[in-house]
């Protein structure tokens, strides 16, 4: 197997078993939320009143988590296209949310909070090696900040042309020379430029700020 | 079925999820079952309980925001190592499971369970704690023999 096909299979294989672990999550509570319903009708089938606001309770959960459920999936599905087309135009605000929506959990294991604030943006670009640019600068961002920082991730154009602006804050963060020196030295940075130059795109670091982009 | 089971089988539980809403629901059903279950959002939640309440068996999740399952177990099985662990994740890798086991964890569960497997796993849990804990008396009672035949042998 070539250097690059392992690449993409290990991303895929991270993105794919956070994602299942979301799902089970998801399935768990619904499980859980019927069975304590089942348990009320079985112990109190005359003295439903007493329980009732406990059932309604459980068939909001029930509800929200299947809601939950519909929005992971969707967005998994169109991620599990992205290898489809070597090129294809897409919105890049869409993308960025989609993202962020199946990779939040990654942050919220590290305490830090992942966001995205998106317009749309059309781009005509490589879908999977996107996601991949994605990934490792969330990656990257995450193996230098510490507990209770936020990430924002934003799509946006300059010049007309479109950009993801990545900006990271905390009040324990490191200052932006600090940032960028752990940054750099991230085996996932190294991932992100290589996966940027075979976009066509430029790095860019802020100097005073937590902040890079992606120019397209 | 929740109310058949006796009141008196008090085991002492304790449920550890960052899952919100799960570990609650979960824990609740468990007290219908007659359980004392108590829930705990996080690992250094867990570790804190203990200050306050050992429990018969612990049911952990691996992967948490903090510290996580796997440090939970380790530092629990160093502590306590008479509480019984059940591993219960919807990380499902093979290698988690071999480091959970060589930790010290009884069993090891994938997300979603049945309530009732898990009320039977729990309940296995607890009678290989208490056989164990038997098991450590009788051993103990066989060492204060032979201490005082000895002993009678000498005078």
């Amino acid at each position: 197997m070539n250097p690059e096909t392992e690449k993409t299979l290990a991303f895929y294989g991270r993105m794919t078993a956070n994602l299942t672990h979301e799902f089970k999550n998801i399935l768990a509570i619904i499980q859980e939320s019927a069975g304590l319903m089942e348990d009320i009708m079985a112990v109190a089938p005359l003295s439903k009143e007493k329980y009732q606001e406990r059932f309604n309770n459980s068939m909001t959960t029930i509800k929200n988590q299947l809601q939950r459920g519909m929005q992971l999936a969707t967005r998994f599905n169109k991620f599990a296209h992205a290898p489809d087309h070597a090129s294809d135009e897409l919105d890049l605000g869409e993308t960025v949310e989609h993202f962020c929506t199946l990779t939040e959990r990654f942050a919220r294991l590290k305490h830090i909070s992942l966001e995205a604030d998106t317009r749309e943006i059309k781009l005509t670009t490589n879908p999977l090696l996107l996601y991949m640019a994605l990934f490792y600068s969330l990656d990257s961002c995450l193996s230098v900040l510490p507990a209770k920082s936020s990430i924002s991730m934003a799509a946006s154009e300059n010049s007309g042309k479109p950009v993801i602006e990545i900006e990271c804050a905390g009040k324990d963060a490191p200052a932006a020379p600090q940032f960028f020196t752990k940054l750099r030295e991230s085996s996932a940075w190294k991932e992100l430029e290589d996966t940027a130059a075979q976009l066509g795109a430029s790095l860019e670091c802020a100097e005073n700020d937590l902040r890079f982009c992606l120019f397209f | 079925m929740p109310g058949k089971e006796k009141k008196e089988e008090s085991i002492r539980i304790l449920l550890v999820d960052d899952e919100q809403e799960f570990v609650t629901t979960l824990s609740e059903r468990l007290q219908m079952r007659g359980f004392d279950a108590e829930p705990a959002l996080d690992g250094e939640q867990a570790i804190e309980s203990l200050n306050s309440r050992i429990p018969d068996v612990m049911v952990l999740d691996l992967r948490m925001p903090g510290l996580d399952g796997i440090e939970v177990l380790r530092r629990v099985k160093k502590q306590h190592p008479e509480i019984e662990i059940i591993i219960l994740t919807g990380h499902g890798s093979d290698r988690d499971e071999d480091q959970a086991r060589r930790l010290g964890a009884l069993d090891y569960l994938q997300k979603p369970v049945g309530v009732d497997t898990l009320v039977q796993r729990i309940k296995k849990a607890y009678k290989y704690k208490t056989d164990a804990a038997s098991m450590d008396e009788s051993l103990s009672g066989e060492e204060d023999q032979k201490f005082m035949d000895k002993n009678t042998k000498k005078k």
